[in-house]
């Protein structure tokens, strides 16, 4: 082996609790770093991938207030209107509250058709699969007013487990129903996202089954939509479809407000302040610590092995010599630290998606990702190598040798 | 006739320590001749180490000039010192300076990385060098591991590795015990008159002294004393 990386090598292992420290220190730095920046890009890809032909139709007072069902065939009946669908969020859970997932109203009639470009259909009834699988389920979910159509998150995870012909309870906790017992729904069908801000732990269920139990009394609650998503036909400015769905109920009952769906991706993203600023305050403090404590602690090595280049210097090294080993260690060490903390963030991508699931979707550690925390942790390593070497550069040799090492 | 290897002409040297001007050395004419075997003597702050480092090429004088086999030792630039190092002086010093990560062959190979020997002939040249001082059978000790005669030992086989023209000690037995102190001097002497090398060393130790072919007295700067002793 040669020489100056035999040296590097006998100095890493021979501090093996500093070093190791500083190793694990440099792990959370690129684990934070990688599961900071997924997390943003996560948020970051829900708005991008959100449609700019795709309208929402709010109540202008409140996501929360419904919108009447009358309303549909008004919007339907704009120009440049070509399909709505009502989307009401449900909020139940699967036995126990822990097992909380996502649930929506749609037309069932409409909301395949709408997502076409967003959602595929990997699985139907009887297990069919491929192109037939969307025909099948379209024909299921009509067909049963109890049907409903799952993201394969709720598939694959063992929490749930949920399999194309179960019937699957869920306990309300907005439209209970009258006799105190759960929703039952019969599962017709299987997707998989084709759009980052569509999660796959949601399930679609037909509007008219909530409606009609809430209008016959079997269950408590308002008849209504909650939103409608509306998509336009090419061609036709957005803008003015909006305005004019807006202009049809300006004198009430309900006012309402229509956006993009990205727009509307964007609110829920900004509901919940500021994230990726707040974000990359608090992971740029602790980045920013670590830093400066790993070039600290490099800087202490340095110090301590003034002596040595002043040895090295009398046998007849240069003093770039030590200042290089010392950056080739730093290096080193940044990239064992690096490269653990990456492979902490690759092998936990699983369970932090499944756990950030249900508010960030695409949490997912990518190769450019991994590029970017090793080419920070080596930047690390080599400035943090050249703090602590660079004053090998100015010293005497005498004065480096009296040095008590 | 035998040529003087080592020549300090009219040299100065002066540090600044707390703002105070300290004249080390003093217009010093010194000549060393080929072969020679000088030990330094004098009270601390008299300039022996100063003159050592002078003709290391490890610190530069204020003014004259200092000559090593022909070469302007003085003249040469920050770049061209420490190659220059490398081919014509070897170091010992007091407190031994091995890397204590490295084996002692490890440390005697180290100056030997700056030589275009291949690696096996390093590696022989480091092992003829531990036998010169008798430690083959320590080779792969660190230096942990090795007592401090043996410790300055393997410092002598690594400054003679790579076939220096002069070896420098400065106090090679200043912390070693008497019969530890014995044995480097008596490595010394025989390097001087088995292999002609050129040694200067500073000593404290009188006994010491009493091995080289000559001692120099210095005080305050100035040579006070040359007696031409022969060992």
């Amino acid at each position: 082996m040669h020489f100056p990386l035999r040296l590097a090598l006998r100095h890493l292992m021979a501090r093996k609790t500093r070093n190791g420290l500083t190793i694990v220190a440099i792990s959370i730095a690129a684990f934070l770093l990688c599961f900071l920046i997924a997390i943003v890009q996560g948020l970051e890809a829900s708005v991008q991938s959100a449609s700019t032909t795709r309208l929402v139709t709010q109540s202008a007072v409140s996501l929360f207030v419904d919108l009447p069902t009358s309303y549909q065939h008004k919007i339907d009946a704009v120009e440049g209107v070509h399909l709505t669908t009502k989307f009401r969020w449900f909020g139940a859970y699967y036995q126990a509250r822990e097992n909380f997932f996502a649930q929506f109203a749609v037309d069932q009639d409409r909301f395949l058709d709408m997502y076409t470009s967003d959602i595929e259909i990997v699985e139907g009834p009887g297990g069919v699969t491929g192109p037939e699988a969307r025909i099948a389920v379209q024909k299921a979910f009509e067909s049963d007013r109890r049907a409903a159509i799952i993201g394969t998150g709720l598939r694959d995870n063992e929490r749930f487990g949920f399999q194309v012909g179960d019937q699957v309870p869920l306990i309300p906790m907005i439209y209970p129903r009258t006799d105190g017992s759960a929703w039952e729904f019969v599962i017709v069908g299987c997707y998989r996202p084709l759009k980052a801000r569509i999660p796959d732990t949601t399930m679609y269920f037909r509007a008219d089954y909530l409606n009609e139990a809430i209008v016959s009394g079997e269950a408590f609650g308002d008849h209504g939509a909650g939103v409608y998503y509306v998509n336009t036909e090419e061609g036709v400015p957005v803008e003015q479809i909006a305005e004019e769905i807006d202009e049809l109920f300006a004198n009430g009952p309900q006012r309402t407000q229509t956006i993009t769906e990205a727009a509307f991706a964007s609110f829920f993203v900004s509901a919940i302040g500021n994230l990726p600023l707040f974000l990359g305050t608090i992971g740029g403090a602790v980045l920013f610590s670590i830093f400066f404590s790993v070039v600290n602690t490099m800087m202490i090595t340095g110090r301590q092995r003034l002596q040595e280049a002043g040895i090295l210097q009398a046998l007849g090294f240069r003093p770039l010599v030590s200042t290089t080993l010392l950056v080739f260690e730093g290096l080193v060490i940044s990239l064992i630290g690096g490269g653990g903390g990456i492979l902490i963030a690759y092998l936990s991508e699983g369970v932090l998606a499944q756990i950030l699931g249900q508010s960030i979707q695409n949490y997912q550690i990518t190769p450019d990702l991994v590029l970017m925390a090793l080419g920070t942790s080596s930047l690390l390593g080599i400035v943090a190598g050249l703090a602590a070497g660079l004053p090998f550069l100015r010293s005497n040799p005498t004065e480096a040798l009296r040095s008590s090492g | 006739m035998t040529r003087q290897f080592i020549t300090l002409d009219q040299v100065s040297k002066s540090y600044t320590r707390g703002g105070e001007k300290l004249q080390v050395l003093d217009q010093l004419d010194l000549t060393i001749p080929e072969g020679d075997f000088v030990a330094l003597m004098g009270p601390s702050g008299s300039g022996k180490t100063t003159i050592l480092n002078l003709v290391g090429g490890l610190d530069s004088c204020d003014s004259g000039t200092v000559s090593v086999a022909d070469a302007e030792v003085s003249a040469m630039s920050r770049r061209e010192l420490p190659a220059w190092r490398s081919r014509h002086v070897g170091f010992v010093f007091q407190s031994f300076n091995l890397l204590p990560v490295l084996t002692a062959h490890e440390n005697v190979m180290l100056p030997l990385q700056l030589t275009p020997l291949s690696a096996a002939e390093r590696r022989k040249q480091a092992d003829f060098a531990l036998s010169v001082v008798d430690l083959s059978d320590r080779a792969s000790h660190r230096p942990s591991q090795l007592s401090g005669g043996q410790e300055q030992r393997v410092a002598i086989a690594r400054a003679i590795a790579s076939d220096p023209d002069v070896i420098i000690a400065d106090e090679p037995t200043g912390d070693l015990d008497r019969q530890s102190a014995d044995d480097v001097l008596e490595i010394l002497s025989r390097l001087n008159a088995e292999l002609g090398k050129t040694i200067l060393m500073v000593t404290h130790d009188l006994i010491a002294a009493k091995k080289a072919r000559r001692i120099l007295e210095l005080d305050k700067g100035l040579l006070v004393e040359d007696p031409q002793q022969e060992a």
